[in-house]
C-alpha cells in the first residue's frame, strides 16, 4: 500500500506537470459544457422533449475525459515506459511492472472523475441542470464505458511496438471518436447518414448508453451498448494479458 | 559459505546463433566480480539470465541461494541492479526518483546520504534529464543501492563518466565491498577492472574463454600488461586468422 501510494503520488504529480489531461481532461470539458449551456439554455432537446439539450449531451460530454485518458494518455504512457525500460527496471525488484500499469489507471480514472464532478458543478450552478434519471445508475455505466475505454487503450499501448506506432494508434482511436461520437459535436445534430458510420464507434454505443441513464430512458435503448462495453472489456484485457510486451 | 551468484551451465541462443554456451560462474559473498567481453559477447544477455528477466535454455542460476525467477518478490528486496542505459520518466526530479524508488522496498537506504557519497546533494531538486552523462550514471548507481542490497550488478557501470568521477566512483564500490556488498559488473575499462575485481570471466562468442583472477589472466598469456591480456583472450581468434 505504501509502494501504490508513493507511486501515486509522484506519478500524479508527472502527469501535472505534462499539463495535456490537464487541458484534455479538465479545462476542455468544462469548456464544452458551458458553451452548450449559453449557446443552448434550458430549451428542450427537440420539439416536445422532455428534457433540455443539455440533459442530453451531458452524458456525452462527460465522455471527453475518459477518451482522452483511455484512448491517449493511456497507449503512450504504457508505450513510453517500455520504451524507456521502466516496466524493466520494476522485472529487478520485489514490486511487479503490473503495479506501475494499476497507478496509471488509477491517474485517468481520477481525471476521469475530476472531470464528471467539474462538469456537473458547472452546469448545476449556472444552467439549472438536474440529471433526470438516477445518478448511481449514471455512475455505474460511466464507470463500464470508462473501464471499456482504458481496456482499449491498456491494449494499444500493451502490443504498440513503439512510441511512435502507439501514438498513431491512438490518434486514429482518438480523434474521430472525440468528434464523431458525440462526445464534442452532439450526435442528435449530425446528419443520418453520418449518424449511422459514428455507431460504428464504441464510444458513440457508450455515450448512448450513458444517455440513456442520464435520461431515464427505457431500458432496451441500453441493452445493446452494455453488452457492447462488457464485449470490449472482455476481449482488449484478454489480448493484453495474452501479448503484453514487457520490454 | 554459499556463493551469493551461482551460475551452473547457462546455456542460451537466439534462433540458430549461440548467445551463450555452458556458462558457470561462481561468486563468492564480499567478492567483486567483472564480467568481460566484446560487444556483442553475450554480457548483457548473460546478466539478464542471471536476474531472471529472459529466460535461459538451460542451467540453474541462484542468487543468495535463491532462484530469480521463481523468489523474484524475496531476492530482489536484497538485490540491486543497474542496467546499461537505463532511463526514466519524462520531467522527473532526482527526489522523486529516489522516492518512487525506495518506496519498492521494505528496508532501504537513506537515499540522501548515498546522493552525498556520489557527489549528488545539490542535485536533489533537480530534473534528472537535466545531469550530465556522467551524473546520470552516478544516479542509476545510488538506485541501485538503494535496497541496501546484498548483492549488487552494475551493466557498463562508468560508461560515460570521466576519468575524476570513475576514480570516485570506484572509491564508493571499494568501501562498500569492504561492508561485504557482492558485486557484479560489466565494463570496458581494463584499469577499472583491475583496480576493482577479485575475480573475472572473459566472454567470447557466448564462451567462456577465461575465468578467474586477474593475475592468473596475466600469468597465462604471453603479456604484462592486463589490457593486452585481455585482447589476447577476447581477439585470439582473429589474431589467428590474420597469420
Amino acid at each position: 500500500m505504501k509502494t501504490f501510494k508513493t507511486m501515486l503520488k509522484t506519478e500524479l504529480k508527472l502527469s501535472f506537470r505534462g499539463m495535456d489531461m490537464f487541458i484534455f481532461a479538465i479545462c476542455i470539458p468544462v469548456a464544452v459544457i458551458v458553451l452548450l449551456g449559453i449557446i443552448y439554455g434550458n430549451k428542450p432537446a427537440f420539439e416536445g422533449a422532455e428534457y433540455t439539450f443539455l440533459q442530453q449531451s451531458f452524458g456525452a460530454v462527460s465522455t471527453i475525459a475518459i477518451g482522452a485518458g483511455g484512448l491517449m494518455g493511456l497507449p503512450l504512457v504504457v508505450s513510453d515506459y517500455r520504451n524507456r525500460k521502466i516496466l524493466k527496471r520494476f522485472k529487478v525488484t520485489p514490486v511487479r511492472p503490473v503495479v506501475i500499469l494499476l497507478v496509471e489507471v488509477t491517474i485517468y480514472s481520477i481525471y476521469a472523475l475530476a472531470s464528471l464532478a467539474l462538469i456537473y458543478i458547472t452546469a448545476f450552478c449556472f444552467f439549472d441542470f438536474r440529471m433526470v434519471g438516477s445518478f448511481a445508475e449514471f455512475l455505474l455505466s460511466f464507470l463500464l464505458v470508462m473501464l471499456s475505454m482504458f481496456s482499449i487503450g491498456m491494449m494499444v499501448g500493451g502490443i504498440a511496438p513503439n512510441i511512435k506506432m502507439a501514438g498513431t494508434i491512438a490518434s486514429i482511436l482518438y480523434f474521430p471518436m472525440l468528434i464523431f461520437s458525440g462526445a464534442t459535436l452532439p450526435y442528435e445534430i449530425m446528419p443520418a447518414v453520418l449518424q449511422r458510420v459514428a455507431d460504428i464507434l464504441p464510444l458513440t454505443q457508450g455515450i448512448k448508453l450513458l444517455k440513456g441513464t442520464s435520461l431515464d430512458l427505457p431500458l432496451d435503448n441500453i441493452f445493446f451498448p452494455v453488452v457492447l462495453m462488457v464485449i470490449i472489456i472482455i476481449v482488449c484485457t484478454g489480448i493484453s494479458l495474452k501479448f503484453f510486451r514487457w520490454e | 559459505m554459499d556463493a551469493a551468484i551461482k551460475v551452473e551451465n547457462l546455456k542460451k541462443s537466439y534462433g540458430n546463433i549461440t548467445v551463450l554456451n555452458d556458462v558457470n560462474i561462481s561468486v563468492k559473498r564480499g567478492e567483486v566480480f567483472g564480467l568481460l567481453g566484446a560487444n556483442g559477447a553475450g554480457k548483457s544477455t548473460a546478466i539478464e539470465c542471471i536476474l531472471g528477466t529472459r529466460k535461459p535454455d538451460k542451467g540453474r542460476v541462484r542468487i543468495l541461494g535463491m532462484d530469480p525467477a521463481e523468489d523474484r518478490k524475496k531476492l530482489f528486496e536484497n538485490v540491486g541492479v543497474q542496467f546499461q542505459e537505463s532511463s526514466c520518466q519524462d520531467n522527473i526530479l532526482v527526489s522523486e526518483l529516489c522516492e518512487e524508488t525506495q518506496c519498492l522496498y521494505k528496508d532501504t537506504a537513506d537515499y540522501k546520504a548515498l546522493l552525498g557519497q556520489f557527489g549528488l546533494s545539490e542535485k536533489i531538486k533537480s530534473p534528472v534529464s537535466a545531469l550530465s552523462g556522467g551524473q546520470k550514471q552516478r544516479l542509476f548507481i545510488v538506485l541501485s543501492l538503494i535496497p541496501n542490497p546484498k548483492v549488487v550488478f552494475l551493466d557498463e557501470l562508468t560508461t560515460g563518466l570521466d576519468t575524476k568521477a570513475r576514480r570516485d566512483v570506484w572509491k564508493c564500490l571499494s568501501q562498500l565491498k569492504e561492508k561485504g556488498l557482492t558485486i557484479f559488473l560489466t565494463s570496458h575499462f581494463m584499469d577499472e577492472v583491475e583496480a576493482l575485481c577479485d575475480k573475472i570471466m572473459i566472454l567470447k562468442k557466448g564462451n567462456a574463454v577465461f575465468s578467474g583472477t586477474i593475475k592468473e589472466a596475466v600469468e597465462n598469456s604471453p603479456y604484462k600488461n592486463f589490457e593486452d591480456v585481455y585482447l589476447w583472450y577476447a581477439e585470439e581468434e582473429t589474431a589467428d586468422e590474420n597469420i
